[in-house]
């Protein structure tokens, strides 16, 4: 007698009680099902909060100045370093750094024909456009020329190109008013920030920081940020780039450094470990719970099934071929609530994903947990009964009425 | 070759102490017929019972082939049933969902048998004990009479040295019981060891020894000479 006749006994047994084992199974189907549901949700959720936090580039970090005052004067004004375009060289230079973004801000009021509104105006380089995979749609993108010679062209997103120009016209070569002053537009391109981040009513534009720097008046360099050619290295190729830059400026009174996702890492798992261990206290009871309905009914089974046993017992069935076939049974049972548990879950999962923001999904590692954790319950509550049945006296159990 | 010496059975414990069996001593060699007979409650179940490893006795010894057995372990005496004896019982116990093949080659199952051959061994004796046209018949869709040959069938197929029949023809009318005395008349030719338990003088006349008990102790132990 191997394993499959056993299985073969045990689902058999199974099917001819069909309403009675559904509704055993019904605490494992529910038990299994709200768990896998909940952790495709809660995965879901981490994913939505990672992208939002690391929102516009995994692999990109921050890097600004700190002000360290000397210990016997407090001085209350304090300067920061200028950076030119060789720091930004020394930068890239640095081991684990495929491109570095300066940046500065200006922001305007931009007017064509009879359109006016106003304008979120980025100052880059012409680095900035394949470190963060600016798609430049119509026209070209920003030349290292630009900047240099403080060319006053721009290159407006998508969303201003909707506003102030026609799908039928050609915004390329157009001079346009900002603050006052014209510039030529010789690029439209796809804005790459998310959309909650984006200014959706006027737009976005880019021009070299040099022109922004001269026009508005502001620094050439305010952000700086350097992108890891490898994202798992990303805190540590910061810390060096700080490092380096701090050692290049020979600063005194203050040093570069970079904001650690680390931290925010490490926040974001320990929130999510604690939903984990609340989630997984809830699973337990509901397994549980449905693990001693299991063993209620198995034990109901074997009563039922006295003589049956005794008669097994009485043509040649060992102690252990009994417990195997009850054992057999009951794992039988709880795998497939398991089963039945996880397509409930996937169709949940479908549902959710279709009228929430979460994307849900349920992972095969989970899949493969459920089913072996209900399998585990079938061991654990179908031992109990499986011995019964294994102790019992054929002669007794034969007599049985 | 069967020794059993100083058995003695007593059920429940305590004051409720009911003893059964005292001090049973019988011989049975290979091949012979045996009839036991006696009185209701007298114990004539409990020492078939014992015979045939279904239950312990609870003092003395029993010899099987010149191997002690009175306390061997579950399993030894699981394998004793499954390959030494065919039993078979006054209430025809069947699994009530399988057919007829299937109930005769239950005892296969735990011998680790293949299914084929299983299946194959279960036809030969249906046809046998004369039910080659209800193989696939359901026990409840079988007489009284083709049950207990279906029990028969099932007693035999691990081909046992031993068969075992606690009052075989006790629910059958005499035409069939005479028809299943015959079976066994020609199973203890063939040189099986027949031990049936009876209340009719005429089914125990178809054994060569026949053993009365009364009150758990064996009063009578006689050779038929043919
Ligand atoms: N499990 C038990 N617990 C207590 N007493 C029992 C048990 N089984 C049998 N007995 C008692 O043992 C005695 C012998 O029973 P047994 O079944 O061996 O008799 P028997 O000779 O086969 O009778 P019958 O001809 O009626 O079948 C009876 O008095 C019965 O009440
Ligand atoms: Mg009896």
């Amino acid at each position: 007698m191997n394993v499959w006749d056993s299985f073969k006994i045990a689902l058999s047994s199974i099917l001819n009680h069909k309403i009675r084992s559904i509704l055993t199974m019904l605490g494992i189907i529910i038990g299994v099902a709200a768990v896998i549901i909940i952790v495709a949700i809660g995965q879901g959720t981490k994913k939505q909060m990672t992208d939002e936090l690391f929102s516009t580039d995994k692999n990109a970090i921050d890097i600004y100045y700190e002000y360290i005052p000397p210990e016997d004067e407090s001085e209350m004004f304090w300067e920061e370093p200028v950076l030119t375009s060789e720091d930004i060289q020394t930068l890239a230079a640095v081991p684990g750094v495929k491109a570095v973004i300066a940046t500065n801000q200006g922001w305007g009021m931009m007017a064509h024909d009879d359109e006016q509104g106003e304008m979120q105006i980025t100052g880059v380089g012409a680095e900035f456009f394949p470190a963060r995979d600016i798609q430049v749609v119509e026209g070209r993108a920003l030349y290292a020329a630009d900047n240099d010679g403080l060319n006053r062209v721009v290159l407006i997103d998508t969303i201003a190109r909707e506003k102030f120009f026609k799908e039928t016209e050609n915004p390329i070569g157009e001079i346009i008013d900002l603050n006052d002053n014209p510039y030529k537009i010789v690029g439209v391109y796809e804005s790459p920030l998310p959309e909650q981040f984006r200014n959706t009513e006027t737009g976005e534009m880019l021009m070299p920081r040099s022109v922004i720097s001269m026009m508005f008046g502001n620094r050439e360099i305010e952000q700086l940020s350097v992108i890891a050619s490898d994202a798992e290295n990303i805190s540590e190729t910061g810390r060096l780039a700080a490092e380096t830059l701090t050692a290049e400026k020979a600063l005194e009174n203050g040093q570069y450094s970079t904001n650690d996702f680390e931290d925010y890492e490490r926040e974001l798992n320990t929130m999510i470990s604690l939903l984990t261990l609340l989630i997984g206290s809830i699973a337990g009871i509901s397994l549980l719970v449905g693990g001693i309905g299991v063993m209620n009914i198995m034990l109901v089974s074997v009563t039922e099934r006295t003589r049956e046993i005794g008669l097994r017992k009485a043509i040649g069935a060992t102690r252990r071929k009994i417990l195997l076939q009850f054992l057999i049974e009951s794992i039988t049972l709880t795998s497939l609530g398991g089963l039945i548990g996880i397509g409930l879950a996937a169709i949940g999962s479908i549902l959710v994903s279709e009228f929430s923001p979460i994307t849900a999904t349920v992972s095969p590692i989970i899949v493969l947990i459920g089913v072996s954790f209900s399998a585990l319950i079938g061991i654990i509550f179908g031992l109990l009964p499986a011995n019964k049945a294994s102790k019992l006296s054929p002669i007794e159990a034969l007599r049985y009425e | 070759m069967m020794k059993l010496s100083d058995i003695t059975k007593v059920y429940g414990k305590g004051l409720l102490e009911v003893p059964v069996l005292h001090g049973i001593d019988l011989t049975i060699e290979d091949g012979e017929f045996v009839a036991i007979m006696g009185p209701s409650g007298s114990g004539k179940s409990t020492l078939m019972n014992i015979i045939g490893f279904l239950d312990y006795p609870s003092s003395g010894t029993y010899e099987l082939n010149g191997e002690q057995i009175a306390s061997a372990k579950e399993s030894i005496l699981a394998k004793l049933r499954n390959e030494h004896v065919g039993f078979v019982f006054q209430q025809f116990f069947m699994f009530p969902r399988d057919n007829a093949i299937k109930n005769v080659a239950s005892p296969l199952v735990y011998a680790g048998v293949s299914k084929r051959e299983r299946t194959a061994r279960a036809q030969d004796l249906l046809i046998k004990v004369g039910l080659g046209d209800r193989m696939k018949h359901l026990p409840n869709q079988l007489s009284g009479g083709q049950k207990q040959r279906v029990a028969i069938a099932r007693a035999l197929v691990n081909n046992p040295t031993i068969l075992l029949a606690d009052e075989p023809t006790g629910a059958l009318d005499s035409n069939t019981s005479e028809q299943i005395m015959k079976l066994f008349t020609q199973l203890n030719e063939e040189g099986k060891t027949v031990i049936i338990v009876t209340h009719e003088e005429e089914i125990a006349a178809y054994a060569k020894r026949i053993i009365t008990i009364k009150d758990g102790r064996i009063t009578d132990d006689r050779r038929v000479i043919t």
